[in-house]
């Protein structure tokens, strides 16, 4: 028994996991479009903020989850916004650091950024924890109308990545008993991946030979199309949340091309 | 009687239907082999025959499995001569997916075999494929999982279940379809004793309840000699045996191991049959083949009856007791206990001591924490402050490297441990990293080689090896550093009982030699009887037993709650023992002891 991947899929009962992955898809689509477009830190606050009470309420997902599952993201991110704050040029100072200066635009456009990327790291965190990779294939041929055969195929590619990362776990375990110390810099990761390859290589074939002959054995790909008993719709939970997600991004990138956005930049660049 | 011919084409039709299984001359061979792994193989099974095949690993059994559904030579290519035909279908002719409703193939692995992540949609699979109408597939996937007595888990995650409860939902998964033929390859290797009763009883239901024809490759033969109509022992490719059940384990042959080594068939017999043919030997007369026993019943019935002549019984010897030194401490475990978060322990105040020279084995239902405890010991999972010591010393200050200078763990699947391309430098390896000289790192190195029995492969690539040998050698990288402590885990999983003994047989010279302690992590009870001096149980992360095998198998309800069953030859000596408490019967472990019992009791009661 180990831990689980914290970016991996959990059942639930939240009323994240009752949406169809579909409208979830569409959500991550257009929150990422939101967040790419906001360039004003306290609009990507504000998006940061609903993100962070979707994932706490809607997802149900616990403050440690996404701690742990954050964390590499918010250093990153921090480093990210005191370096662009320090560098960016600017021209009402806020505060100095040791005789620097930080400028109130370098800090507001630093800030939007960084957000930036932690709002997608976390919808995609939510989206991820609450949608089973199967309704996501099922989704993706009954409403996105891919063959099968492809959705499958990603399925279970997604399947797959926690398998593989429990056997890297024990081929890493396994060579740290014969004495093997881990590496630090990035040639000796490289080198240590080299020796994992073989062994990985050899129980992945031998897996994904296994998974072949039970898939085809069990008629897979006998037609070009397949019955599916359980597949995903879109409710009127599902359909609120889509509607409402294209409205938000239609209405932002309207307002943005019409000029209206620019007036509320406050910290705007001169 | 005279029939007409309409009569006779009609009862030849009718014979025909009933047959599943065709094969005459059929012999296959690999792309890129030279030899053919299954060799003028002719087999005829007809419908509701529940057959078991055995033979030595690499003998080609699972390959002729995979041939029963076109898996071979479709998906594993190659070229198939001879004529195979299965439910009336050319296997040479027909792909696989065609196959689906005449045959299910359930693997060993049911993780490498569930393709969805929830029960229900498992099952429906096979008929979604199959574009069946919804209906039918909701029906039958209820039927499906009622026959597997799982119906109540349709909703449930499979990432929720027992090992068990999975292979289950495997078996439902190609029941679905109602195949005429159902295919088992080890379908309980991965399985804890409960896991595999549940399936045994399952295919049982299934054959004698549904007349589903079952065709089956397993080592656990115990559980399931008196379950199966007929049995095939495999040899090199080739069938070498095709008969009834009490046929197969009435007398002794040999068979080659995949390194050509002469391998006794009676590694695979069951107890109750080994021990009926030691005890007509020791009587010195013939043992008819309908009185091979085949279950725990009819070996109380036949040893009831069985009356050994008086100068039989007078030249056997009694068995001795086992007077094996105590080792010194060793190991000591206090309040251990361990999760990877507050919410689920695994461990929970794990106390033990653990002396040099002594075989121990670990044993439990799968998840009640043996693998994490072992873990422990090599500092793969990092111990609490002062709660493993190693001879006195913490283990939790002791490097990595200095750890696994005193305990070696020899993985699951030998090929996760190897670094290097050479038989030779594997085992010099974890010499090199420690700065031992090279004269020092050659004599070791051709000591464990020769102590393995891999001398004479030391310049080939690990890969190289076949799977017996890949695990001697994973013995041997940790032998080499002459470890205190020696941790096997699953030793028997994939292997046959012959491999299993030979491995065990090493692990006991290497106590004898080194005075290693080996602690073995199994489900084997079999292996348990015959080799460990003390057993561990662990039931939800706390020790629920710790003492000698005899004493653990003498504890029904302790069995019962962790999932563990006694082996069938201590079941048939307490039970012999019970029938007749004046004759001084003792309940025993092994098939020798026994017959060495019975006999000293036959002596004592002539005096």
């Amino acid at each position: 028994m180990t831990r689980g991947n914290v970016f991996q899929f959990r059942a639930g009962k939240s009323v994240f996991h009752r949406l169809d992955p579909m409208s979830k898809l569409i959500w991550l689509l257009g929150v990422s479009l939101l967040a790419f477009g906001a360039y004003i830190a306290w609009i990507q606050i504000v998006i940061s903020f609903v993100i962070l009470a979707t994932a706490l309420f809607l997802a149900r997902l616990s403050p440690a989850e996404i701690l742990k599952g954050t964390w590499p993201f918010i250093a990153a991110c921090s480093s990210f916004f005191v370096i662009q704050s320090v560098t960016l040029p600017g021209s009402t100072i806020a505060f100095r650091v040791f005789s620097i200066s930080i400028y109130a635009e370098s800090a507001d456009y630093a800030l939007a950024s960084s957000l930036r990327i932690y709002t997608i790291i976390l919808s995609s965190m939510v989206f991820v924890r609450t949608t089973d990779p199967r309704d996501l294939a099922i989704a993706l041929v009954t409403q996105a109308h891919i063959p099968y055969r492809i959705a499958y195929a990603f399925f279970i590619a997604l399947r797959i990545v926690p398998t593989i990362e429990e056997e890297i776990k024990i081929i890493r375990a396994a060579h740290a008993v014969r004495g093997v110390a881990r590496q630090r810099s990035i040639t000796g990761r490289i080198g240590e991946m080299q020796r994992y390859v073989i062994p990985l290589l050899v129980g992945s074939l031998r897996r994904a030979s296994m998974m072949v002959m039970s898939m085809e054995g069990r008629a897979f790909g006998a037609y070009p199309q397949r019955v599916f008993v359980d597949a995903p719709r879109m409710r009127a939970s599902g359909l609120v949340i889509s509607i409402s997600t294209i409205v938000a991004v239609v209405a932002w990138y309207s307002a943005l091309g019409l000029g209206y956005v620019h007036p509320i930049y406050v910290f705007a660049p001169a | 009687m005279n029939r007409t011919l309409p009569e006779v084409d009609s009862l030849q039709a009718e014979q025909d239907a009933r047959v599943v299984v065709a094969l005459s001359g059929v012999t296959y061979t690999y792309e890129g082999e030279s030899a053919p792994v299954l060799r003028d193989i002719a087999l005829t099974v007809t419908s509701g025959e529940f057959v078991l095949i055995l033979g030595p690993s690499g003998c080609g059994k699972s390959t002729f499995l995979y041939l029963l559904n076109g898996s071979v030579p479709h998906i594993l290519n190659g070229a198939l001569e001879g004529a195979a035909t299965i439910c009336g279908k050319s296997v040479a002719e027909t792909k696989v997916a065609e196959f689906a409703t005449d045959v299910g193939m359930v693997f060993q692995d049911p993780e490498a075999q569930i393709i969805n992540t929830r029960v229900r949609d498992e099952v429906c699979f096979g008929l979604e494929n199959l574009c069946r109408p919804v209906n039918e597939i909701v029906a039958r996937q209820t039927e499906a999982l009622r026959l597997v007595g799982l119906t109540e888990f349709g909703d449930r995650s499979i990432f929720e279940l027992s090992g068990g409860e999975k292979q289950r939902v495997s078996i439902a998964a190609v029941l679905a379809a109602r195949p005429r033929l159902l295919v088992l390859d080890e379908p309980t290797a991965n399985l804890d004793p409960a896991g595999m009763a549940e399936i045994f009883a399952v295919l049982e239901r299934l054959n004698r309840e549904h007349g589903t024809t079952i065709i089956m490759v397993e080592h656990r033969v115990d559980e399931l000699a008196d379950k199966v109509s007929r049995v095939v022992m495999m040899d090199r490719g080739a069938i070498v045996f095709d008969g009834a059940p009490r046929a197969a384990f009435s007398s002794r042959r040999v068979v080659h191991s995949e390194e050509a080594v002469v391998v006794p068939t009676a590694s695979w017999f069951p107890q109750v049959s080994e021990f009926a043919i030691d005890l007509a030997a020791a009587s010195r007369c013939d043992l008819p083949v309908d009185q091979v026993p085949l279950s725990v019943d009819e070996a109380f019935a036949l040893a009831s009856n069985w009356s050994m002549p008086a100068e039989a019984a007078a030249a056997q010897n009694k068995p001795q007791p086992d007077e094996r030194q105590q080792g010194t401490p060793l190991l000591s475990i206090k309040s251990l206990s361990f999760g990877y978060d507050r919410n689920t322990p695994i461990l929970r105040g794990v106390d033990l001591e653990i002396q040099s020279n002594a075989i121990v084995a670990l044993l439990g239902r799968n998840g009640s924490g043996k693998t994490t405890l072992a873990r422990m010991l090599v500092g793969i999972n990092s111990a609490p402050a002062g709660s493993i010591k190693l001879e006195g010393r913490d283990i939790s200050r002791l490097s990595a490297r200095e750890i696994a200078s005193e305990i070696g763990y020899v993985f699951q699947n030998p090929d996760h441990q190897f670094v290097t391309d050479r038989v030779d430098e594997e085992v010099a390896y974890s010499l090199k990293v420690r700065d031992f000289g090279q004269e020092e790192i050659a004599a070791r190195v051709d000591e464990v080689l020769e102590i393995v029995d891999l001398h004479r492969y030391r310049a080939r690539s690990p890969y190289n090896l076949s799977l017996g040998e890949r695990r001697r050698l994973s013995v041997a990288t940790m032998l080499v550093l002459q470890p205190r402590v020696l941790v096997l885990d699953e030793p028997t999983i994939g292997q046959d009982h012959e491999r299993a003994q030979l491995l065990m047989g090493l692990m006991d010279r290497l106590r004898k030699r080194y005075g290693t302690t080996i602690l073995m992590i199994t489900h084997d009870v079999r292996l348990v009887a015959e080799w460990a001096d003390r057993a561990l149980v662990l039931r939800s992360g706390r020790i629920a037993f710790d003492g000698r095998p005899i004493d653990l198998f003498a504890d029904d309800g302790l069995l019962s709650s962790t999932g563990l069953l006694a082996p069938p030859i201590h079941e048939l000596s307490r039970r012999l023992a019970a029938q007749d408490p004046a004759r001084g019967l003792r309940p025993v472990l092994s098939s020798g002891d026994l017959v060495s019992e019975l006999a000293a009791s036959r002596a004592m009661a002539m005096k």
